[in-house]
């Protein structure tokens, strides 16, 4: 399916949902969910090391509540795509994001996986993961530092703590 | 006399019985050599007597628009001794022996240099893609392949169930 209109329908469906009983549940449900990500790791080049470094001591994601890295896309809700997506990983990237349970998000983590980087002319360079899986954060930078996985991931809870606001933002009033 | 005179009396030596060309570049030496020529080049190398050049530690493809050169480098795991051995196929019809009756870890290394740039290594064990599908169409290091639009690259490929 076309990834632009998987997106807005992902996005019609959630606000379908919303009745004024849900609404203050979801609240809560989205505060606790913005607080506590659950990444699955999908580190496919040296973005990886820097989200590596990002748990890591120094600049510890783990003060947010985001060091629970997860192997297994079934256990997780955000996928960081750290790193450069070949078009022969694209098939099996796809597979673990359809693996994931709903609620899920979708970080692109640097250039290569934002729009290809400096591979985007190359013969087995997808431009940007954003053509495969819905997107919603992009971090730039090649590799971004820890600071800036921390500040997209930052980003992210945001969009999920005020849906309402994200849709001002992105549709006007 | 010194490892390095000895390696040239006997690459000079291989050079006159196979036909191939020696120079020297950067401290290195290089024998130019026909492909129909290349197992008997690289079984002497490695027998060499005092300086055998027994490891290979690589294999790559080089398009040079005329021709295609299959480029060998060899060296020892006793010894400083370094080799390297360039050998010239036809562009358009890329066939030249296996060396995996010699190393047996060229395996990979061929079938790199088939994946970029088709050359058929005869003899080759399983000789199919490495890095790329084994549906992908062309040979992207060859100078005349064209790249896909972008239109295209950004498709997502559907897998094969035997993948």
């Amino acid at each position: 399916m076309d990834v632009a209109k998987e997106k807005e329908l992902r996005e019609a469906e959630a606000l379908m949902e919303k009745n004024v009983l849900l609404t203050s549940i979801d609240k809560l449900l989205n505060w606790g969910r913005g607080h506590s990500f659950w990444p699955v790791t999908f580190g496919l080049a040296c973005c990886a090391i820097e989200m590596m470094a990002a748990g890591g001591p120094r600049v510890d994601i783990s003060r947010f509540g985001y060091e629970v890295f997860r192997a297994s896309p079934r256990h997780a809700d955000v996928m960081i795509v750290a790193g450069t997506c070949t078009r022969k990983m694209a098939p099996l990237l796809r597979m673990i994001y359809d693996q994931m349970p709903e609620p899920k998000w979708v970080i692109a983590m640097g250039s290569c996986a934002s729009a290809g980087g400096p591979f985007a002319d190359s013969y087995s360079m997808l431009t940007g993961v954003d053509k495969i899986v819905p997107v919603d954060v992009y971090i730039p930078g090649c590799p971004p530092r820890p600071e800036s996985l921390v500040y997209g991931l930052l980003q992210l809870q945001h969009k999920v703590n005020h849906p309402d606001k994200v849709r001002l933002l992105k549709h006007g009033k | 006399m010194g490892n390095n005179d000895v390696l040239r009396k006997r690459v000079d030596e291989l050079a006159a019985r196979v036909n191939g060309k020696v120079e020297e570049m950067i401290d290195t030496l290089v024998l130019t050599v026909q492909g129909a020529y290349i197992t008997e080049t690289l079984t002497a190398a490695k027998n060499f007597a005092d300086v055998p050049c027994d490891f290979l530690h690589d294999i790559a493809g080089v398009d040079k628009v005329t021709h295609i050169e299959v480029v060998y480098q060899m060296t020892s795991l006793r010894g400083p001794q370094k080799l390297r051995v360039k050998a010239i196929v036809d562009r358009e019809k890329p066939v030249i022996d296996s060396v995996t009756r010699i190393w047996a870890g060229a395996n990979f290394m061929e079938r790199e240099a088939y994946d970029m740039f088709g050359i058929q290594f005869t003899g080759h064990p399983n000789l199919k893609r490495i890095y790329m599908w084994d549906d992908f169409e062309g040979f992207p290091l060859r100078k005349d392949y064209v790249t896909e639009p972008v239109e295209v690259r950004n498709t997502m490929r559907v897998r094969r169930d035997d993948e």
